[in-house]
């Protein structure tokens, strides 16, 4: 099996926003670093973010402070987020947003000129600062901008699909080149992983189709441990129509602003179950509240509720919103004149791997930051705490594999492990039969839509867990690729990513299962009372090859759940 | 019972296929179905192993620009009609990894050139106070999600890399506009060929996100230019000052038109409408048989037509090209003649015959002087066959009957296209003569490279845009171009000539056929 070996001191997987800014701050200790990107540099899912990035700057509300923030995120995460992780993103968050302003990004401003900050759900404070409603594009182009100014080197299409670990220490990375099929080893001093998150194991959900999960699987396989895999945030407003765009999310600025949601009576339905906050409820509870009322019969015609902006100044629509202005134009309605369509679509990971205050993992060398890290968020994530999210963690993740970097020389690899990886992708395109990776796809897509959603119960989950145990046995090995060409063949690609979407998934609905209360975006119609939750599900590949899962204590420095 | 689109996609592995080839593929229409849905459809039922770039379907990542029918869209914003066939091809200009997978190094590499990041001399104080006035325009052309297609389509970067193409180009305007970076950007426009653009739009069209390229990155660097001293090209200076001097852009060869006519007035017997004609530089001076067939076809039609006898040139080179001291006091001018004449002869529509006039008229004119006093001008803007079929209406268009036994095809001009929205009425009026027939040109809003000052200043490569248009046009296999802009008219007779290809300006052939039918 011939595979080229490229070296460097910091390799970080992924280039969304938490990669970028790993990359950068890597980059500016005198070291070689290279980024790995699955798609094209700029065009990871982080573009896709809408509303805005949480830093209590008090440029608007100027009683906001990161003691107030803190609150709101422990209090808005159910109180089972790791308080450490949370200190952090509120203090750092400031430092952050002007890092990305010394790079060059342009956020809306106040009267007087700083940065302009809005409404969010679940927040006490107007915080959120923003660019019209394409924050993340913002922060993306910005990044990517500042990358062209470093050193890094980036191999954009480039898959890693094994951490290679020697002497239980990090020594490099498994990739293939997506464009030509190229097998590489990259071997590195330390590495990032900043893979993004898996809504795409859900048939109806928000992100990019890159966001399969590939982080976790390779980080579970690994030795990593991974936390709170079944905290799954819905967001409340996907779009419901046309079909090809179901699932496209509908920025909470939207009801940030002052948007309304209504069913088909007219009723301003969450007056019946948060009538303090209304919509800005928690997005766990907003989406809760509208399955509530589609089940109960006053959804609208094609199973949503209407979300209502029309009553505001167009101008102030046209502002702030141009990109919803923009996406219903496409589907034929202009939301400055009528409701939008919405339901919730599966939006963000809460949960992954398990990182301390360094972005460090129990493997020495090995770091993550971003979405596919968990903890920070809790049982449910705030909107604007994900971009926050990949700035801080993002940065600290590229200081200490940095550090780390400067302490060791590389390490050998293990040249089997490596062969018998490339032979496991090989083997996908050689099989003559086998199940295609689109049918195994859907299969899996639907079957976690449907049992492992919002409304969840013991039999459903368990039935689940069923299905994924027999794919991981019986279908994962028998993927065969169509046209066996190695060549930029998506049908490979997809064949390659499979394996980490059925891991993705059972680790959600095995932890789902093991928790048997309600607590924040985990919601049990079926829920024992007396688990209250106040504990991590804390998941990891056990030395006999099982999956090993076990409750951990929650880290609690300032707030004692109620 | 379901529709089906016949889509064929251009296949190729270099690995295995010595040249690209179309595949047919029958994709089931569904209503809102986009291009990314057809090729995903065709991924998932026909081949899985089709390659093509996606990642957020909302257009928002630009990943998925392809050619559509030979033009550059990104496929997820990119609705399917249902009676359409379709042509899905990989970017043009980028090398071609497989099938519509394009090769994006030399974008990266020509976006490197210019450093497209924020350059700084000393380290920011925090919090750094911006208004929101300051980065009022630039955060219109900071929506670019580097699709690059726009590049796909650019007449110039199939050129030539020499020149970076709009997106670029839009990324120097974005720097230049921030008030944090303090590199020379207008320097770096000059070394990165700025002049090179005509002005075309395909640009702005293609965007995804609707940025007016031209307007706020090219023009707004070219008058920055002109603002810090740099010289334009003597061949587009000679225009200015001629227009400074005499109100016409060109100097005089023939008799002028407006000197030929003698009268201002061209009335008719119960006029159904009455106009004032704004004839522009070229027909006054150059092309004065059809400025009278103009008139003709108008009066035909029970139009009053009105020619003040003093006119003064819209400004167009001066706009194009940063001149905008020039085109300000033009406008006014032009505004001055025409609110005279509307009040003394009680109409309220200027009819205009060159493309890039009324372009001017329309863009420039009105919100300077909407910003200046106001109010914008009292008349409205048509061009002539926008009039005719808009205005007056095909059902009262006096048909012409002398048949004109041709294969013709259209040349649409840029700034009568894109520039006005003016699309199919030029190609319904040919249509309207009896012995045309009409043949469509696939690449018919193709730029000919005379706008922008390109082809004053910068002849060769104004040629070069023009040779690649000529080879479409011949493609058509028609006996004549037609086009509705004299501009256009004089290149397209320029690249035609020793071959076959007859040039007709659209009213002058329709005029033709009046006559022909008295007689």
């Amino acid at each position: 099996m011939d595979y080229k070996t490229i070296m460097c001191d910091i390799l970080v997987v992924g280039a969304g926003g938490a990669g970028c800014r790993a990359a950068i701050e890597a980059a500016a200790n005198n070291l070689d670093v290279i980024m790995l990107s699955k798609e094209l540099l700029g065009k990871a899912h982080t573009a896709m973010a809408e509303g805005g990035l949480n830093v209590s700057l008090g440029n608007v509300d100027p009683d906001d402070n990161p003691e107030t923030h803190f609150k709101d995120t422990i209090s808005g995460g159910n109180y089972i987020n790791n308080q450490k992780l949370a200190e952090i993103l509120v203090e750092q968050a400031a430092q952050r947003i002007f890092d990305l302003e010394d790079m060059g990004a342009v956020f809306d401003r106040t009267p007087e000129g700083k940065i302009a900050q809005r409404t969010f759900g679940k927040q006490s404070w107007r915080r959120t600062a923003y660019a019209s409603d394409r924050t993340g594009s913002e922060i993306m182009v910005t990044l990517t901008e500042a990358i062209r100014k470093t050193s890094v080197r980036v191999f954009d299409e480039v898959f890693a699909t094994k951490l290679l670990i020697t002497n239980g220490k990090i020594s490099g990375v498994c990739a293939v080149d997506l464009k030509y099929g190229d097998y590489l080893v990259f071997r590195a001093k330390s590495v990032v992983m900043a893979t993004g998150g898996a809504g795409r194991i859900f048939s109806v959900t928000s992100n990019a189709q890159l966001d399969v999960g590939d982080g976790y699987g390779m980080a579970y396989e690994a030795g990593c441990e991974l936390i709170d895999m079944e905290m799954i945030q819905f967001h409340p407003t996907g779009m419901v129509k046309p079909e090809s765009a179901k699932g496209r999310l509908v920025t909470e600025a939207v009801r940030g602003e002052g948007g309304i949601l209504l069913n088909n009576k007219g009723e301003r339905f969450m007056n019946r179950y948060y009538p303090e906050v209304m919509e800005l409820a928690g997005r766990d509870q907003v989406a809760r509240s509208i399955m509530t009322e589609v089940l109960e019969g006053r959804g609208s015609p094609d199973g949503g509720a209407y979300l209502s902006i029309a009553h505001l100044p167009k101008s102030i629509v046209e502002f702030r919103l141009e990109s919803m202005i923009e996406q219903f134009e496409d589907a034929g309605i202009d939301i400055r004149e009528e409701p939008m369509q919405v339901s919730p679509t599966a939006h963000h990971f809460m949960g992954g791997i398990k990182t301390d205050e360094d972005a460090g993992t129990i493997i020495p060398g090995l770091f993550a930051s971003g979405e596919c890290t968990g903890g920070l968020h809790g049982g449910n994530r705030l909107g604007g705490n994900a971009l926050a999210d990949t700035q801080v963690y993002g940065a600290i993740s590229g200081e200490s594999a940095a550090k780390y970097a400067k302490s060791v020389s590389h390490l050998g690899v293990d040249r089997k492990t490596i062969t018998q990886e490339f032979e496991r992708i090989e083997s996908m395109l050689n099989r003559k039969d086998g199940i295609s990776p689109a049918d195994a796809r859907s299969e899996l897509t639907e079957l976690m839509w449907e049992k492992v959603q919002i409304f969840r119960k013991e039999e459903d989950m368990q039935f689940a867990v069923n299905e994924l145990r027999r794919i991981e046995k019986e279908v994962v090995p028998n993927i065969k690729v169509d046209v066996p060409v190695k060549r930029f063949n998506p049908g490979w690609h997809q064949a390659m990513e499979f394996v980490n979407m059925v891991l993705t998934a059972r680790m959600v609905a095995e932890a789902a299962v093991m928790r048997k209360g309600s607590r924040g975006a985990h919601y049990r119609v079926d829920a024992d009372p007396n688990d209250k939750g106040y504990y991590n599900i804390v998941i990891k590949k056990g030395k006999d090859g099982k999956m090993e899962m076990q409750k951990d204590d929650l880290v609690i420095t300032k707030i004692t759940p109620p | 019972m379901t529709k089906t689109i016949k889509t064929s996609v251009l296949r190729y592995n270099p690995d295995s296929d010595d040249q690209p080839y179309l595949q047919d593929f029958d994709v089931e229409y569904e209503p809102g179905m986009t291009v990314l849905d057809v090729l995903l459809y065709i991924q998932d039922k026909f081949d899985s192993s089709l390659a093509f770039r996606w990642e957020c379907r909302g257009g928002q990542c630009g990943s998925c620009a392809v050619r559509v029918n030979k033009t550059a869209r990104v496929a997820c914003r990119t609705k399917v009609e249902p009676d359409e066939d379709l042509v899905l091809e990989p970017l043009e200009k980028m090398p071609v990894i497989k099938d519509l997978v394009n090769d994006m190094a030399q974008v990266t590499y020509r976006l490197r050139r210019i450093r497209p990041y924020v350059a700084r001399d000393k380290k920011p104080v925090h919090p750094e106070i911006i208004h929101s006035e300051q980065i009022e325009k630039l955060r219109e052309i900071r929506k670019c999600i580097e699709c690059s297609a726009c590049l796909s389509n650019c007449p110039i970067v199939h050129e030539t890399w020499d020149y970076p193409g709009p997106m670029i180009i839009r990324q120097i305007a974005r720097l230049e506009l921030d008030p944090r970076d303090v590199e020379d950007r207008v320097a770096m426009a000059m070394n990165e060929a700025v002049y090179s653009c005509t002005t075309c739009k395909m640009c702005e069209d293609i965007c995804p996100k609707s940025i007016k390229i031209p307007a706020l990155a090219v023009e707004l660097l070219r008058a920055k230019a002109v603002e810090a001293g740099y010289p334009l090209d003597p061949g587009q200076q000679a225009f200015l000052d001629e227009v400074n001097k005499t109100g016409r852009s060109v100097t005089v060869k023939d008799t002028p038109l407006l000197e030929d006519l003698g009268t201002e007035e061209f009335l008719v017997d119960n006029p159904r409408g009455r106009v004032g004609f704004f004839t522009g530089c070229l027909i006054d001076y150059r092309m004065q048989s059809t400025g009278k067939a103009l008139i003709d076809v108008l009066n035909r039609n029970h139009i009053d037509v009105i020619v003040p006898k003093e006119q003064w040139c819209c400004a167009s080179p001066a706009f194009r090209t940063g001149d905008l001291n020039t085109g300000r006091d033009s406008a006014r001018r032009v505004t001055e003649i025409f609110e005279k004449a509307v009040e003394k002869y009680n109409f309220d529509t200027v009819v205009v015959a060159c493309a890039g006039c009324g372009k001017t008229l329309r863009e420039d004119h009105y919100p300077l002087i909407e910003e200046e006093r106001g109010t914008p001008p009292t008349y409205k803007v048509y061009d002539l066959a926008e009039y005719m079929l808009d205005v007056i209406g095909k059902e009262n268009i006096v048909p012409p009957k002398g048949e004109i036994n041709l294969k013709i095809t259209y040349h649409e001009p840029c700034h009568l296209g894109r520039g006005q929205g003016v699309v199919d009425q030029p190609i319904e009026l040919l249509k309207l003569i009896p012995g045309v027939e009409y043949i469509d040109d696939p690449m018919k809003d193709r730029c000919c490279g005379a706008g922008g000052g390109v082809r004053a200043g910068y002849r060769e490569l104004s040629q070069q845009i023009a040779n690649t248009r000529k080879e479409y046009i011949e493609e058509t296999g028609a006996d004549m171009v037609t086009t509705e802009c004299p501009f256009c008219t004089i290149q397209l007779n320029d690249m035609m000539k020793g071959t076959e290809m007859k040039v007709r300006y659209i009213p002058d052939l329709l005029a033709e056929s009046y006559k022909k039918g008295d007689e």
